[in-house]
Formats: C-alpha cells, sequence, structure tokens
C-alpha cells in the first residue's frame, strides 16, 4: 500500500481452498494435522500457514493464508475424491476473497456494514481470532479482522472477507465505489 | 436593521459577509447565520405563507420545530424544496424563495383563501372526496393548491452514503443535562456519543439567560469538559430522527443518514416551547420567547423595535430581562397567572424596578395587523397591573408593538421515548407529561424529565448518565435518583382563549382553530387518535411539536376528562423532515452474475434480471430482430445443438443417513427407492399444497443427493431447508452450492457428439440412458452431467466448480461449432420448454395454484407416509378444482396474439387469464398456456380478451404441443 492511500484492496481469490462440514469434520481436520478452534466463530492460523475458520458447530473454511499451498490441495483433493469418512461432507469454495486495510477501513466498515468492527480490529493478532458471518452491501460474507505484516515489517489492521463468487462483480465493485468516497484506493491481486 | 453588536457566544463569524437573496431582494448575512436569522437581521419578517389559508407566516421556534420556515433554495444549478431557514446556514449566492405562494410572498394571489376559511370546514378533505362524483373535480384541485415547494423534476439522483455508528452511551440532546449526562457516563469510562440538533452545543443553558452570567459559564464549562473528554464524540447539526428496536437511533447528519447502536440511550431533548392559542397568534412577529433568545444569542439579531411578553413561567421573565438588556423597547409583561411564581418573583421586581409595566390574570383578545400582515398591537385585558396611571385595570387595552414573544408552557420532546415504548403520566404541578416506565436501557433526564431550573438539570443529567454508564458494568447498576419536585409550574394549564371571528389557531402547520377541534370532537372524532386523523392536526411537517398539547387539552375539556386518561398518540419514525436524498441514501441492490457472464457479453448477449440475476435473455445477431435471433436459437436446439448457461438454478447437496428421508418429506415424489446415479423430478409444495419450487434431485450415493431448485428460490429455500432438518431432527447435512458451481445444459440432436469430444465417459443410451446421472471429467474439470430434457431434446445438464465454467464453455463452443452450435438465452429456453408443455412455478402457478390442477398426479406419490402438503392435497382431493392448467394454439396465421395475464373470459365473467404465450418457430403458430376454471377447460375454445379489449379465439390443445411421446428427449425414436 502506498503512502496517502486511504484503502488497499488485495484479492486473494486465486488461492486454493476448501470446506467441510459434518458431525465427524472436526476430528477429521484434527486427524488431517490441522489446528481446529474450539469454538464456531473463531479461526486458528496453524504454523504451515492454513487458517482453519470454525464458521459454525460443524462447518470449517481452509485456506492457505501464507507458505505452501500443498496441504489444503491434497485436503481438496480428499474431499473431491470422497476418500474422507462419511460423517464429513464436502463443502466446494469457489469465493472472492478481499483484503482491506488502511486508514479508512473502519469508516468503510462503517458504510458497508452493521457490525461493530472497532473493537474486533482494535484486539486482532495477526494469526486465528474471531470471525464474523454478517452481511455487508447486502451480501453475505465472512468476515475475518487481523493484523497483516507492511513492507517494512509494521503491522496494521486489515480484515479478509469472503464472498459466495455469483456477487463477486458486484461486492467488488461495490466495495471500491464505497472505498472512493473515502479517499484514494488502491488494488492488487496475489496468491 | 435588526443586528446588534457583537455578543459573546454568537455564532456568527461577522468577518465574512453572505449575498444572498430573498424573493429577489438582495440580502446580507454572516457566516454562520442561518437562513431565518439572516432574513431577520435583513428586516424580513414574512418567510412564508401558511399550507391552507396562505396567510403571512414568520419566525416562530427559530429551531427544527415547526414549518412556518420552509424555503425553496436555487443554488449551483439544483432548486431544493422545503429547506429549513430557521437550522439551515445561509451560503454565498443562494436564492432563496418562500414556498407555498402564487405570486410571491408579499402578493400571494391565493390569500383570498384566509376569507373562505368558514367554507372550509373540519374534516374538509374527507367530506370532499366522499362524494364519488366530485371526487375528481376536488383531486385536481387540491393537488393544484397543495403542496409547500416544487420539486425539481430534473434533478439528478445524489448518491449519499449511509453510515453505522456504535457506542456505550448514546445522548440525544446537547443542552445542560445532555451535556451532564455524557461526561457522567465518560467518566465511568463509556464510549459516548453526544448528538444535537443546533449548530451549536450548549442549548438553552446559552441562550436562556436572564441577564445571569453564572448560567452562561455554567454551561460553557460542560461545553469544555465535553470537549476535553476522547471518550465522547460530538455530533452537531445532526437530529434524532427515529429510534428502533434494540437501541438503534437513526440520526439525521447533514450529509448523511447514521444508525446508531446504543448499548444505553439518554434522551436528553428538552422540550418544546409551546405557542398560546388567541386570535391572530400566527402574525409575523408573533413568536417564541425562546427563539427570540436564540436568535438574539446565537445570531444577536433583535427581530423587534418594541414588545410585549406573554407569559405564564420564569421563562418569560427571564426574555423580558434579556430583551432589556439589549435595548429593546419593552412594552409590557403580560402574566396569565394572577400573581408571579416564587422563581419570578425576582425578576419581576427587577422588571418593575425598570418601569415596564406588569398585567396580572391576563386574557389574550387579539393581535391586530399593520399593513403587510405583519403584528401590529397586541388587545387583552388584565385582571390586576402593577404600573402607575392605568386606569382602569380591567378595561380591554391595546399595545402598539411589532413584537410579541410568547412563553406560556413547554411540552416534552418525548418523541423517542413514546417509540420506546415508554409509559408516561400527566404531572399536575408541571401540567406536563413526564416519564413513568422507561424501557431497559433507556434514561430520560431534563426538561423532559420535568426538570427546569439549570442546576437542576445539571444534577438530573449527572444521575443519568451516571446510571446508564453504570448499568454497563455488571453489579455497578442503580436506580435513578428522583427528580426534583418543582416549585412553580412551567407550563400554564390552558393557555387557549377562543375569539368569536376565530382565527385562533393551533395547529400552525395545517390552519387548524379552536373550533375546527371542537368540531371535529363534536362529530363524534374525540379520542386522541381519531381527533389527530379527521382534524389532521399533528400531522403536518412539524408533527405536532407545537399542537399536540393544546389539542389534547380542547379535547380534555371538551370531554371533560383528565388530561392522564387521553393518552398521547405516538409520533413515529422520522419524527422530523428528513431529505429524501437521506433516506434513500446508497442503494445496495446486490446482483448475481455467474462465472459466464464475460463470455455471454463477449457473444453479444442482451442481458435481463431473472430474481436478482443477470442472464442473458437472448444473443443480437447481426441483420436479426429480437424475435428473428431467438427463433433462431429455438431453431438449433431443435435440429442442431445449443447450449445455455443455466448456473443460476439453485444448487444444494444433502448428504446423512437421513437424506432420503429428507427429501422425501420435502418433496411430493419418492426419492428412498432413486438408484444411485439417478435423477427425478421433484415438485414442492408448501402446507396449503400450493406449488412453490421444482426441479431435479440426483443420487450421488446412498447417503448423497444433488438437486437443483428454481432460480429465484434458492437462498429462501436453502434457509427453509436448515429449519425443517433442524426441526424434524434428521441426520443431515445440507451444503449449498448455488453460486460456487457453474450449470450449462448442452441439448440438441447433436449434443451427444459435442460433449463426447470432451470425456472419456461412456455416453451411449444403454450406459447413460434418459434420467441418469454421472460423475466424470469433461475438458478436465469434474463434473455431474445429468440427461434431463427440459428442452424436449437430448440434452444434458453439465454442473461443474465455477472456476472451470469458462474454459468449458469454450470448449464446448468450439467444437460445436461444426455441428452449427449456438448459444441460447431465456426466451428461447421458454419457448423451447412451453413447446413442451413444461410449466414455470411462479409464472404458470401462483401463490394459490395447488399440485392437483397442474394435470401431473405422476408427480405425487400420496400413498408415501407423509411430504409437506400431502394433507392438504387429500382434503382438496375431495373437493371440486378450482382452476385447471390448459394449453391452447391459435391458427397459423392469426393476425394478433394474446399476452401474459391476459384474461380469458366465459361470457362477462373473468375465467381465468394466460400464464405464458409465444410464437412457436418450431409449430409455426401461436402457443400458451393459462390457468382458466374446470368448466372452460373441458370445452373446446378460450376466449381470451387481448389489448384493445378485442376478444380472440384460441383452441384447447392437448399437451404437450412439441414431441408428445418424449422419444426425442429419451432419444428412443
Amino acid at each position: 500500500m502506498s503512502a496517502g492511500t486511504a484503502l488497499h484492496f488485495e484479492q486473494h481469490t486465486p488461492r486454493p481452498r476448501c470446506g467441510c462440514k459434518g458431525p465427524g469434520a472436526a476430528g477429521w481436520l484434527s486427524s488431517q494435522g490441522y489446528r481446529v478452534p474450539a469454538e464456531p466463530n473463531s479461526a486458528e492460523l496453524d504454523p504451515g500457514g492454513v487458517l482453519v475458520a470454525r464458521l459454525a458447530t460443524s462447518e470449517f473454511l481452509l485456506e492457505p493464508i501464507s507458505g505452501s499451498a500443498d496441504r489444503v490441495e491434497a485436503t481438496r483433493a480428499e474431499l473431491t475424491q470422497r476418500r474422507q469418512p462419511v460423517t464429513v461432507y464436502p463443502v466446494t469454495r469457489q469465493d472472492l476473497v478481499v483484503t482491506i486495510n488502511g486508514e479508512e477501513l473502519n469508516p468503510l466498515l462503517r458504510q458497508i456494514c452493521s457490525v461493530d468492527f472497532a473493537p474486533l480490529l482494535a484486539a486482532a493478532v495477526t494469526g486465528g481470532g474471531p470471525v464474523v458471518l454478517t452481511s455487508m452491501v447486502g451480501v453475505g460474507v465472512v468476515a475475518w479482522p487481523r493484523l497483516i505484516e507492511g513492507a517494512v515489517g509494521e503491522s496494521s489492521p486489515a480484515v479478509t472477507l469472503w464472498c459466495e463468487p455469483s456477487y463477486a462483480h458486484y461486492f467488488w465493485h461495490t466495495l471500491l465505489e464505497v472505498g472512493r468516497d473515502l479517499g484514494s484506493v488502491t488494488t492488487g491481486s496475489k496468491q | 436593521m435588526s443586528r446588534l453588536p457583537p455578543i459573546a457566544g454568537e455564532l456568527i463569524d461577522r468577518t465574512r459577509a453572505v449575498e444572498f437573496s430573498f424573493e429577489g431582494r438582495r440580502c446580507t448575512g454572516f457566516a454562520g447565520d442561518s437562513i431565518s436569522s439572516a432574513l431577520a437581521a435583513n428586516g424580513i419578517r414574512v418567510l412564508g405563507r401558511s399550507f391552507k389559508y396562505h396567510r403571512p407566516r414568520g419566525l416562530l421556534s427559530a429551531a427544527n420545530h415547526d414549518v412556518n420556515a420552509l424555503v425553496q433554495v436555487r443554488a449551483g444549478g439544483r432548486s431544493v424544496p422545503n429547506v429549513r431557514a430557521d437550522v439551515v446556514a445561509v451560503q454565498p449566492g443562494w436564492q432563496i424563495e418562500a414556498v407555498n405562494t402564487r405570486g410571491g410572498v408579499s402578493a400571494d394571489r391565493l390569500a383570498f383563501i384566509n376569507h373562505l376559511s368558514p367554507l372550509l370546514p373540519v374534516g374538509f378533505y374527507y367530506k370532499a372526496f366522499h362524494s364519488r362524483r366530485l371526487f375528481p373535480h376536488w383531486e385536481r384541485m387540491f393537488r393544484h393548491l397543495s403542496g409547500l415547494g416544487r420539486v425539481d423534476l430534473s434533478a439528478k439522483r445524489e448518491i449519499t452514503p449511509k453510515r453505522y455508528d456504535f457506542c456505550d452511551v448514546l445522548v440525544i440532546g446537547g443542552g445542560p443535562s445532555g451535556l451532564a449526562a455524557a461526561i457522567a457516563a465518560a467518566g465511568q469510562g463509556a464510549s459516548v456519543l453526544l448528538v444535537d440538533d443546533n449548530a451549536a452545543l450548549g442549548g438553552s443553558g446559552l441562550y436562556a439567560r436572564s441577564g445571569d452570567a453564572e448560567r452562561v459559564h455554567l454551561t460553557q464549562a460542560l461545553i469544555e469538559r465535553v470537549r476535553a473528554d476522547s471518550r465522547i464524540r460530538v455530533l452537531t447539526d445532526t437530529y434524532a430522527a427515529g429510534y428502533y428496536a434494540d437501541h438503534w437511533v437513526a440520526l439525521v447528519a447533514p450529509e448523511c443518514l447514521v444508525k446508531v447502536r446504543a448499548r444505553r440511550l439518554v434522551v436528553a431533548q428538552g422540550a418544546w416551547e409551546q405557542p398560546a392559542v388567541f386570535r391572530n397568534n400566527d402574525l409575523p412577529g408573533v413568536m417564541l420567547a425562546s427563539a427570540a433568545q436564540r436568535l438574539l444569542y446565537s445570531r444577536a439579531v433583535l427581530t423587534t423595535r418594541r414588545l410585549a411578553v406573554l407569559t405564564a413561567n420564569t421563562q418569560g421573565y427571564s426574555a423580558a430581562l434579556d430583551a432589556l438588556s439589549h435595548g429593546a423597547d419593552l412594552a409590557a409583561v403580560l402574566d396569565l397567572r394572577d400573581a408571579p411564581g416564587p422563581r419570578s418573583r425576582a425578576a419581576a421586581d427587577e422588571l418593575a424596578r425598570r418601569s415596564v409595566p406588569l398585567h396580572y390574570g391576563v386574557t389574550p383578545i387579539e393581535a391586530t395587523s399593520r399593513s403587510g400582515g405583519t403584528l401590529g398591537g397586541f388587545q387583552f385585558r388584565s385582571a390586576r397591573t402593577v404600573a402607575a396611571g392605568t386606569g382602569d385595570v380591567r378595561a380591554t387595552k391595546q399595545l402598539e408593538i411589532d413584537g410579541l414573544w410568547m412563553s406560556v408552557g413547554f411540552a416534552p420532546a418525548n418523541a423517542l421515548l413514546h417509540q420506546a415504548g415508554a409509559r408516561m403520566k400527566y404531572q399536575q404541578n408541571l401540567q406536563q407529561f413526564v416519564p413513568a416506565e422507561l424501557p431497559a436501557g433507556i434514561y430520560a433526564c431534563g426538561k423532559i424529565n420535568g426538570v427546569y431550573g439549570l442546576r437542576e438539570r445539571i444534577a438530573d443529567g449527572t444521575d443519568a448518565g451516571a446510571c446508564a454508564a453504570g448499568s454497563l458494568t455488571a453489579g455497578s447498576a442503580r436506580p435513578r435518583a428522583p427528580a426534583p419536585m418543582p416549585d412553580e409550574s412551567p407550563t400554564h394549564e390552558y393557555p387557549i382563549f377562543p375569539h368569536p371571528r376565530a382565527k385562533e389557531f393551533v395547529d400552525f402547520d395545517e390552519d387548524l382553530q379552536i373550533r375546527d377541534l371542537i368540531n371535529a370532537c363534536q362529530e363524534g372524532f374525540d379520542s386522541s387518535e381519531l381527533l389527530k386523523r379527521f382534524s389532521t392536526v399533528g400531522m403536518g411537517p412539524s408533527q405536532g411539536k407545537h399542537s399536540h398539547m393544546n389539542a389534547l387539552r380542547i379535547l380534555a375539556r371538551v370531554r371533560r376528562e383528565p388530561l392522564d386518561e387521553l393518552g398521547m398518540t405516538t409520533a413515529r419514525p422520522m419524527f422530523y423532515p428528513v431529505p429524501l436524498s437521506h433516506l434513500a441514501g446508497r442503494g445496495f441492490t446486490p446482483e448475481r452474475r455467474t462465472p459466464l457472464d464475460a463470455e455471454h457479453a463477449a457473444l453479444g448477449a442482451v442481458f435481463m434480471p431473472a430474481g436478482n440475476w443477470r442472464r442473458p435473455e437472448y444473443y443480437a445477431a447481426a441483420g436479426k430482430s429480437r424475435a428473428e435471433a431467438i427463433a433462431a436459437e429455438v431453431e438449433a436446439v431443435r435440429t442442431r445443438v445449443g447450449l445455455i448457461d443455466v448456473g443460476t438454478l439453485g444448487k444444494i447437496e444433502v448428504h446423512g443417513p437421513d437424506a432420503a428421508e429428507f427429501l422425501d418429506r420435502i418433496y411430493t415424489a419418492r426419492y428412498a427407492n432413486l438408484k444411485v446415479g439417478m435423477t427425478r423430478y421433484a415438485l414442492m409444495l408448501d402446507e396449503a399444497g400450493v406449488i412453490i419450487d421444482d426441479g431435479v434431485i440426483g443420487r450421488l450415493a446412498p447417503d448423497s443427493f444433488y438437486f437443483t431448485t428454481t432460480t429465484g428460490n434458492s437462498a429462501t429455500l436453502f434457509r427453509e431447508f436448515g429449519r425443517l432438518a433442524a426441526w424434524w431432527g434428521l441426520s443431515v447435512g445440507l451444503v449449498n452450492l448455488t453460486g460456487h458451481y457453474a450449470a450449462i445444459n448442452l441439448a440438441g440432436p447433436a449434443s451427444r457428439e459435442v460433449l463426447r469430444a470432451h470425456t472419456r465417459l461412456d455416453l451411449s443410451e444403454s450406459a447413460f440412458p434418459y434420467l441418469a446421472l454421472r460423475e466424470a471429467e469433461v475438458a478436465g474439470a469434474p463434473c455431474r452431467i445429468m440427461r434431463v430434457g427440459f428442452v424436449g431434446e437430448l440434452g444434458y445438464e453439465i454442473h461443474l466448480p465455477s472456476e472451470h465454467a469458462a474454459s468449458l464453455w469454450r470448449a464446448l463452443l468450439a467444437t460445436g461449432a461444426s455441428a452449427g452450435i449456438r448459444p441460447f438465452g431465456v426466451e428461447a429456453q421458454r419457448m423451447l420448454r412451453l413447446e413442451k408443455g413444461h410449466l414455470i412455478v411462479g409464472q404458470d402457478t401462483d401463490g394459490l395454484t395447488n399440485a392437483l390442477e397442474i394435470d401431473a398426479p405422476w408427480a405425487l406419490k400420496m400413498d408415501k407416509p407423509f411430504f409437506v402438503g400431502q394433507r392438504s392435497l387429500r382434503i382438496l382431493e375431495s373437493q371440486p378444482r378450482r382452476q385447471r392448467l390448459v394449453g391452447f394454439t391459435l391458427p397459423t396465421g392469426a393476425p394478433r396474439a394474446p399476452k401474459e395475464c391476459h384474461l380469458v373470459l366465459d361470457g362477462a365473467d373473468i375465467a381465468g387469464r394466460v400464464t405464458s404465450v409465444g410464437y412457436s418457430p418450431t409449430l409455426q403458430r401461436c402457443i400458451g398456456l393459462a390457468l382458466v376454471k374446470p368448466a372452460v377447460a373441458a370445452g373446446q375454445a378460450l376466449r381470451i380478451r387481448i389489448d384493445g379489449g378485442a376478444l380472440i379465439d384460441a383452441a384447447i390443445a392437448k399437451l404437450p404441443f412439441y414431441d408428445a411421446a418424449g422419444a426425442r428427449q429419451r432419444e428412443s425414436a
């Protein structure tokens, strides 16, 4: 993010991701070596850089936030080929994924969502933490408030959003439109 | 000239002059002036004309409370109606005009209506519209005459943001009690949001001075503490317009609507000063004392040369002292009471010492006007006068004045409390409703609580703020301290003085006089709710802020009942006028697109909305009209091969040991016996047996199914499925793949050959028969393929993760090029399915169409133990059908065709309606479906009324119209 930028929107859509749900999902993910969050609406970022977000009692989202994507690719293959126990159901995830940061992050969130992210961002950490299932600009999203590392090592609050892909065009362009009202906006895309 | 020398605390910047015009007259104000104060400073007293009688009107409240000062503003190529002149800051170059005039505010051609008031009784609108014959006449006349500002129809849409905000304690009202509440709440660690509708904090603490500098210092000290406290955020020029559940409050800020969620709410909105009701109390020059004080101290404007104060409380004496201290010629203080109250005595003595005549036991008779329609004098009687040489104290007296300041009472600004569900009680020693019971988390303080003394208000606010913040911490909650008992009522019990010649206005918005309300009561509208609706009292833009209490007092007197028993009506949100641009805000209308959207655009798709999806209606073809392009798409599917994006279908998986049982309960067919690798049509009903959705269910594994829903219903049904699964306690897991999966229907005689080029799957009839489901790679993508025949040809519906959709689409088009493949849109698909007689739920059915009326008994397994709607169908089976879905055709070459929703007639009676219709390129004639009465369906023909009222006959036809045996989709021919 360049100096003077009010908001930066980074797309991570191409990253591999997968989901699973079912009564056996938590146990199966643990058996696969993932660090499974104990509570719904929370996430764990394991040492290998894979985010495991618990979206409900028995529903999970996996995505490699940093490091290698191999483990998630392998898990996705297991699910696609139905090699998991019958109590674990695969969930195909083709989401638009966007991380937003910048000085106007909270003002942006206050225009697009009725959830108060300020305390969540104030308490955000670089790994894990709460995930919020909410609606933004009329679209259901999974939101993960967190700290991200900048280019020179400083960390700043950010929120990563997962949005159903059929809303991707509307969601992305609406976020940019609102963001531009708040100041200069930059965009990017990376794995 | 009305502008005074600089006054400490004034809000204007005298170094920045503001040039503007009013009704063509050039005016000068200062930055920080409201429109009203700038006009007053320029000696302009008539700001507008009243709504009904077109009487001249001037300043009344100088606050956001009344509609006398609504103006039209032209600036920057825009013309904005109904700008609130009392609170909107004037800007350079503005061209301002009065609203609701014909020919200008000083020469309004409709002023003659004032003389017609005897012909315009209360309830006139209702009475006028009672006559059906005269309705159009009255409607035209009212539409011509009524209205305030003029809407600029050429105005461009403004995109205003909407914003959410959050706080621990929201304090509404920045007067002394609100300031104190905010400080106390913040002192306990709460995050506080303090909002006030004025340009600056302080409220009456800054403008009701009565020459007491200490009052101002106390208030300013509070403001400084608020400014210095980082836990308190302040929003000025912002008003709370509505309360909603769970402490959501709508704040109207200058630029946008802010929806605040507060954990606790402190309402410190004060009280609206109320007018006395006497003949001609609306003349420009008659104003509320608080309005005069606001103008005096915030904008250094004294609106009058010689004035009197009509009062019944200490606030009136305070205003009189303020007027004197700024050099006004105070003709008299007229007290409605027989003697000053204990809090007024010192001020009364001071006024007497300064030789101001004081009259007690005053009965107003009328205000009189001078040329131009502004105040010129005031007639009254009094019981006692404190002044030398007054003669007969009981004689009618006449004051020559150009200003009359009224301070006879207050009404609490408790609308938000009402909206929140507070219970009020009428307190006799205050002549005011005060909170008797507040909802949890809501606190009131200050004047709204019946506390009027400055120091008492600060103490009350401190207690409210501390209680509100304390209740956020477990174990710290405590009850509110009781409000102090007043030693002098701030409000007169009945400041209403009828006159034989009327024109004593109770409601300035609607020009309602005392007799209007009495007559409404006598006509039977004698409850507060009925009186409001019949007379329209309180229904104007100011929402009864100055009329509600006086109307209640009149009603109480007519009914001879105490006010407490009448109750109050609830002023619903929005309680203040709100710009439509604020309410509209930035529109969030989600639109869904399939992963093939860019492919469609590149192929020249003409898009249409389908639910909240964007879909290709058809693909434009060079040299072809819309109809020709659609016909060509139909022809391609019937003779060669076509492909359509059906990714908008709901796509859901259900897993688990009870998955089949779950589907058997949801849908009318049987799925427990569905073989793995096969599909079956699915029809869904509601509890009444009404058709609500359909689709196809395929079995992936013994305990896993994949199924589709209609485009518009997927989100709603997925939620309903989850609810039903939980309710029934079934062991199932539901996965919504609607947006994550794409779907392409490849259909036509050549479809197999096109598909074969991209998969190793055995597509032969024996290996992949009609209605089979297979999972296989197609063009390298993992796909689910269903052999279904919605369009009535050999076809494959291919479902796959959306990331692979575009490459498969392109691959199929490339391979199919030699076979004459063509993409087809929604319109071609509709015709193809219509030729097959397949219904579309929601188009060929309505909200009452039950499953017995569509002639599809094969889809209903009534012998199942249960499915939703089954019980109702059993009852309906024994009853005559209400309607039936039938097919119809028109002769080849018929010159006129019906449209969807055209009526089917049986004699002169309506017998049904056309649900689908179109020209079939395959059959070379117009075909359609209609829902009609069974008796009509049993006949040979339908009589349809088309555009223009013409009647045409259509032949009832057996369904389907095309390939009755289904040989083409089964490929059994």
